[in-house]
């Protein structure tokens, strides 16, 4: 009976924590609280409805399931087009198990619309870039987990059904939620020849035993039955289409990168956020979230892919600052972590131009139960770890976090225990740690956005060297960390550089100033009028034009990236 | 005598067979067929064939133009079948005339379209083709895709002109004291590279017809398009070439052709008629850079992991063994984890196991020409392309792939000074240093026989309105790729029986034996044996190495304990004319009979019932 009770405790508790009616969502969001798929949709439109003026929301496209993936754009009408502003893009959950990754980018959203005219830095950026918001990539991936039984991994897939165990049947074998209580948990049986014991301070935690000691259990892996019958437990479940290995650049079959899916961008939401993300080339920096671990992750995703130290440099002035703002991150290149094709990233650096950052989000780290939070993990003792965490859940998460182990009666096992971490534990934060999360983090993106490339253009010299003939220099300024055009993309040729056009006068040279005190010019040869170039992190770029004729010269300078600028001379 | 005599009548009867269905199949090789011409003639041909025929629009062009694959033997939903793609480059007409051609061929004649289905794509890149019938002929291959070549202000703003008027674009010589080109002192037409170690000055330039459109000083770097449909293909990719696009799919030719065939798991060949020809030359190997799963060099940091030694090898199974103890229980260790962690990358060369069917059957098809006099004195077809179509359908789809290129010119020979006896072997390899290129010289005797010599425009003086005074001329284009309309005919008629020859090796997997043995107490061991009576095996070697083609399963149904062997059993690979066998322990305590059914997305079912014990 008291089995029952508890059993019943515990579907009390997720019930109301987690899928409860947890009030109206209404401007300002809360963020005590995780979104189901159909909340955040709420939650852009209420949005979208509080703010009319600065936000547009679009349905990007469908994913496999047919449910809309949303975008919503942040743009001031008064201070110009979306297109004429550098953009920022924001994307979360392309993992479907990854949900905290959505919430980050539903509180930026909210941060820049409801401090909008309040904060000085807020205003700023608000006017000054297009935001682009995708809270949710894998909105199939969201709904089933929270919809589903899951671990805190599983359910990361796009819903492309896969034959994981070469058996000519797809998804026929995945995680089985025996006792009923939403979460995919870990199951043990007694056993004394079992290569684990209890550990003697924490019963609940299952501990390696010494070589010559005696057994007590074995562990037999996660909540399921072998439902093909072919002796493996849940080794063919949902899916298998990584959405962040599915990208077109640098992109390898699946026997090379699990997960890649039958050929690139064969996902029809990525592929229709790639035609967003394409039909948008003023995006010049993008965020995407995950979980987790703490890591703030920057190209190259393969150690062979070149990256200009020029691009590593503005890639830093970000990444380096982000870190003290999200205290325990780190900062590295992708293939650090482990080498990937086809990730999302990679696409959005080398085929967009723009700089991209991975977020991983949470480190489990700190969920501490003790004195000095600074106090390092003791080496060598492996349950010291688990110890803390389980007091965590104890003492601070109110038990939410971990399902005692209970007795089950498996149709192949027999009599077994479930227990463990349930799923929204170990990579999400409980809900009372959301609201710094998403704030850190949120901060990161309007960080970059801050140093987007701000250009000024000044005349700053003009000298009569003839009849009808002036020497006129123009200098252009990014007062910001981001060039107005990454190094890659000057290199690989992706699209045609900024430009700087000369009208009102003949041009008869034209180029780019290498030393001013000395008159080092470098003259184009042809076409003097219109010059390429790109503008250099918190750099100048300087000009000389030999110009015939009278009257108002006009300097244009355009970009894909930043926004255009214009001086003009009198000669 | 008798023996051609025969041969001519026999070819009469062919051509006459051929021609009478002509009305009915609306398809004639008397021309080359543009885009329009082809929609026309596929859907003529689904009318007429309604029950048999089955069009699929599968992409749209960024000219607008209309991309249809031609399925063969709609009524068959369960059988293998062949993919055929012609012209991905755009530039290869006859290719078209060689998709059409098999279309008409399968229509003819039911013995390769009994449980074989087809499916034919013979214009992946329209907007190309357009090149070859527009009244500017160059050698077109990218599509309209907007690409701006020069990275300008503006797009395609510097294409080629027809500066002479002849509708060709050929080339321009100028004289010029930086020129690095001298003409050939054996035939002054053909431009060659000044060797400035013979004492040689250049004293020409050489640009293609045109004029400095945009006025950057380089002559007809922007013009229309585009991507090349024939080299924007996930495997090997060419990301550094603008003509691929940026990624593998970038535009919808290849997207569409991409899932138009993942959607189809029953393709178990595939076929390209193009510029190389995998039929004679197997897919070339001796690629650089390819990581051996029989020999994996752990990095350091993975090593600590892992408990292993960096500095020796590993083979794929032993690295998953290493793997297993430190992964999670619930972490599956599959080479295709270990390959990507551990970065080790694609297969770049072919199989060594596939090469041996490969020149197999590259033998027979010479020997196959060879009955019919047909030459292979001519120049090689093209290596197989980075980005190409037929090297995704072997290396990632993982089934045979076999392309032709259907034409090339012929070759002149070599004039070999054999001096017999002679002592020094380098003489007698000693030509005359200024001798033309072969491929040169038989362009032009080419040009000369076929073309009174016709496919080389002579060079002729033109006032350029940015380099002065130049000649234009040079080799005409399409001469190399495209003969006359009226040889078309019996160039697919002598080469392409030998592709419908070849669908005939595809495997063909069945029941072969079975064996039951009464063990006692109701235990009987069942032994099966599963045969593939075709010539090729399944799957490829790579395929295997991939996992791409579905696997085929034995599925054993019935009342019964499995003691020992699996419901659901991958039967794996199998080679051509190959017997598997496969063993289960069973305990039947009632019925006497279990079925066994050999099940494939690929060839389909097989079921039979077994009697055990009596």
């Amino acid at each position: 009976m008291r089995r029952y009770i508890l059993l019943f405790q515990l579907i009390l508790i997720f019930t109301t924590v987690f899928s409860a009616d947890k009030g109206k969502i209404e401007v300002p969001l809360r963020f005590d609280r995780y979104y189901n798929y159909e909340e955040v949709v709420e939650a852009l439109k209420v949005l979208n409805k509080a703010f009319p003026e600065l936000t547009k929301l679009d349905v990007v496209g469908k994913s496999e399931e047919g449910r809309e993936i949303y975008a919503l754009t942040i743009n001031n009408p008064k201070t110009g087009e979306p297109l004429s502003k550098p953009g920022v893009y924001v994307d979360g959950n392309i993992h479907g198990n990854e949900i905290q990754a959505g919430e980050v980018c539903l509180y930026y959203a909210n941060m820049l619309l409801t401090k909008y005219g309040e904060n000085d830095k807020i205003t700023k950026v608000v006017d000054k870039n297009a935001h682009y918001i995708i809270p949710v990539v894998n909105v199939d991936g969201r709904y089933h987990f929270f919809t589903d039984a899951n671990t805190p991994s599983s359910n990361r897939s796009i819903r492309v059904p896969r034959d994981d165990d070469g058996d000519g049947l797809v998804d026929e074998d995945g995680y089985d939620d025996l006792d009923g209580d939403g979460n995919i948990c870990q199951m043990r049986i007694k056993d004394p020849f079992g290569a684990y014991k209890v550990d003697p301070e924490d019963k609940r935690i299952m501990v390696r035993i010494k070589p010559g000691e005696q057994g007590e259990y074995t562990l037999l892996g996660f909540e399921g039955i072998d439902n093909d019958g072919d002796g493996k437990l849940n080794e063919d479940g949902e899916g298998y289409l990584d959405a962040n290995r599915n990208w077109g650049y640098n992109w390898m079959p699946s026997y090379v990168q699990s997960g890649a899916g039958n050929f690139p961008l064969s996902g029809i939401g990525l592929k229709a956020i790639n035609d967003y993300i394409t039909a948008r080339p003023n995006i010049i920096i993008g965020f995407a979230f995950h979980n987790n671990g703490g890591m703030w992750l920057r190209v190259p995703s393969e150690k062979s892919i070149y990256v200009d130290p020029s691009d590593i440099a503005a890639y830093d002035v970000i990444g380096k600052e982000a870190l003290k703002i999200t205290p325990g991150y780190v900062y590295q290149a992708s293939y650090d972590l482990y080498v990937t094709y086809g990730d999302f990233d990679s696409h959005l650096f080398y085929i967009n131009g723009a700089f991209s950052f991975t977020g991983e989000l949470f480190q489990r780290e700190s969920e501490t139960y003790r004195e000095d939070v600074k106090k390092s993990q003791q080496p060598g003792n492996e349950a010291d770890l688990p110890r803390e965490l389980l007091k965590f859940n104890d003492k601070v998460a109110q038990g939410e976090l971990y399902k005692e182990w209970k007795k089950f009666i498996h149709p192949t096992y027999g009599e077994i225990e479930i227990g463990g971490w349930v799923k929204m534990s170990s990579r999400l934060p409980h809900p009372f740690m959301l609201p710094e999360l998403v704030h850190r983090n949120a901060s990161v993106v309007l960080l970059a956005a801050d140093n987007t490339p701000e250009i000024t253009m000044e005349v700053f010299d003009v000298k009569k060297i003839g009849k009808e003939l002036h020497q006129v220099r123009v200098r252009l300024q990014n007062k910001k960390g981001l060039p107005t055009m990454s190094a890659n993309s000057v290199k690989t040729k992706l699209y045609p550089q900024d430009m700087l056009k000369v009208s009102g006068g003949k041009v008869v040279a034209g180029g780019k100033i290498n030393d001013a005190r000395i008159n080092k010019v470098t003259y184009k040869e042809k076409k003097p009028e219109i010059q390429f170039l790109a503008i250099p992190s918190y750099g100048v770029a300087e000009y000389q034009f030999l110009i015939e004729g009278k009257g108002e010269i006009i300097f244009n300078y355009s970009s894909l990236k930043a926004k255009c600028a214009t001086a003009s001379v009198k000669l | 005598m008798y023996k051609n005599l025969l041969t001519i009548f026999l070819l009469c009867l062919f051509v006459v067979s051929i021609e009478s269905l002509d009305a009915q199949n609306g398809i004639s090789f008397e021309k080359y067929h543009n885009n329009n011409e082809v929609q026309q003639i596929l859907k003529n041909l689904q009318q007429n064939h309604p029950a048999q025929i089955q069009l699929h629009a599968i992409a749209t062009s960024p000219g607008g133009e209309a991309i249809t694959v031609i399925e063969i033997g709609k009524n068959s939903e369960l059988d293998p079948a062949v993919f055929v793609g012609a012209n991905f480059e755009g530039n290869y007409p006859l290719a078209t005339e060689g998709a059409l051609g098999l279309v008409k061929m399968l229509l003819d004649s039911s013995k390769y379209t009994s449980g074989l289905k087809w499916y034919i794509l013979p214009l992946p890149n329209p907007d190309a083709s357009k090149g070859y019938f527009s009244g500017l002929k160059y050698d077109r291959t990218v599509n309209d895709f907007p690409i701006n070549n020069d990275v300008d202000e503006s797009l395609n703003e510097d294409g080629f002109e027809d500066l002479n008027g002849d509708g060709l674009i050929t080339q321009m010589r100028v004289k010029d004291l930086t020129g690095t080109y001298i003409a050939s002192k054996i035939d002054p037409r053909i431009m060659v590279p000044a060797d400035v170690k013979k004492n040689e000055r250049g004293e020409y330039k050489l640009y293609t017809e045109g004029i400095d459109n945009d006025g950057d000083g380089e002559y007809n770097e922007d013009g229309e398009g585009g991507i090349n449909v024939g080299i924007a293909f996930p495997h090997l990719f060419p990301k550094n070439k603008k003509e691929a696009g940026l990624w593998p799919g970038q535009t919808p030719e290849v997207y569409g052709i991409m899932k138009f065939i993942y959607d189809r798991p029953n393709i178990a060949m595939v076929y390209t008629l193009g510029s190389s020809n995998f039929c004679l030359l197997p897919p070339k190997g001796g690629r650089k850079g390819e990581a051996n799963p029989e020999s994996i060099k752990i990095p350091n940091r993975f090593a600590t992991m892992l408990g292993a030694d960096p500095s020796r090898s590993y083979t794929m199974n032993e690295v998953i063994e290493l793997l297993k103890l430190v992964l999670p229980a619930n972490v599956e260790a599959t080479p295709s984890l270990v390959s990507g962690y551990l970065g080790l990358g694609a297969a770049v060369n072919p199989m060594e196991d596939d090469l041996k069917f490969y020149t197999r059957l590259s033998e027979d098809y010479k020997n196959y020409l060879k009955n019919k006099s047909f030459s292979i004195e001519t120049l090689d077809p093209s290596a197989d392309k980075d980005g190409s179509f037929e090297l995704w359908a072997y290396y990632q789809l993982g089934v045979p792939s076999f392309s032709m290129n259907l034409f090339s010119v012929p070759k002149v020979k070599e004039e070999k000074k054999t001096e017999k006896g002679a002592e020094l072997p380098e003489k007698v390899e000693k030509k005359n240093p200024d001798e033309l290129s072969v491929k040169d010289k038989s362009l032009l005797a080419y040009s000369e026989k076929e073309f009174g010599g016709k496919g080389f425009v002579p060079w002729q003086k033109y006032s350029h309105p940015t380099l002065g005074e130049v000649e234009i001329g040079g080799f005409v284009p399409y001469l190399e790729s495209t003969p006359k309309p009226e040889k078309i005919d019996s160039l697919l008629k002598i080469q392409l029986p030998w592709l419908l020859q070849l669908s005939k090796k595809l495997p063909d997997i069945s029941f072969a034996d079975e064996k039951v043995t009464d063990m006692g107490g109701g235990v009987f061991k069942l032994e099966l044996y599963v045969g593939n009576k075709g010539y090729l095996p399944y799957p490829t070697s790579i395929g295997e190495r991939n996992k791409q083609p579905a696997p085929v399963v034995v599925v054993l149904d019935g009342d019964i304990d499995l003691l020992e062997g699996l419901k659901r059993t991958p039967l794996g690979s199998i080679g051509g004319n190959q017997v598997k066998k496969l063993t289960w322990l069973v305990k039947m305590d009632k019925k006497p009979t279990i079925s066994v059914k050999l099940e494939s997305t690929v060839f389909g079912s097989e079921v039979k019932q077994i009697k055990i014990g009596g």
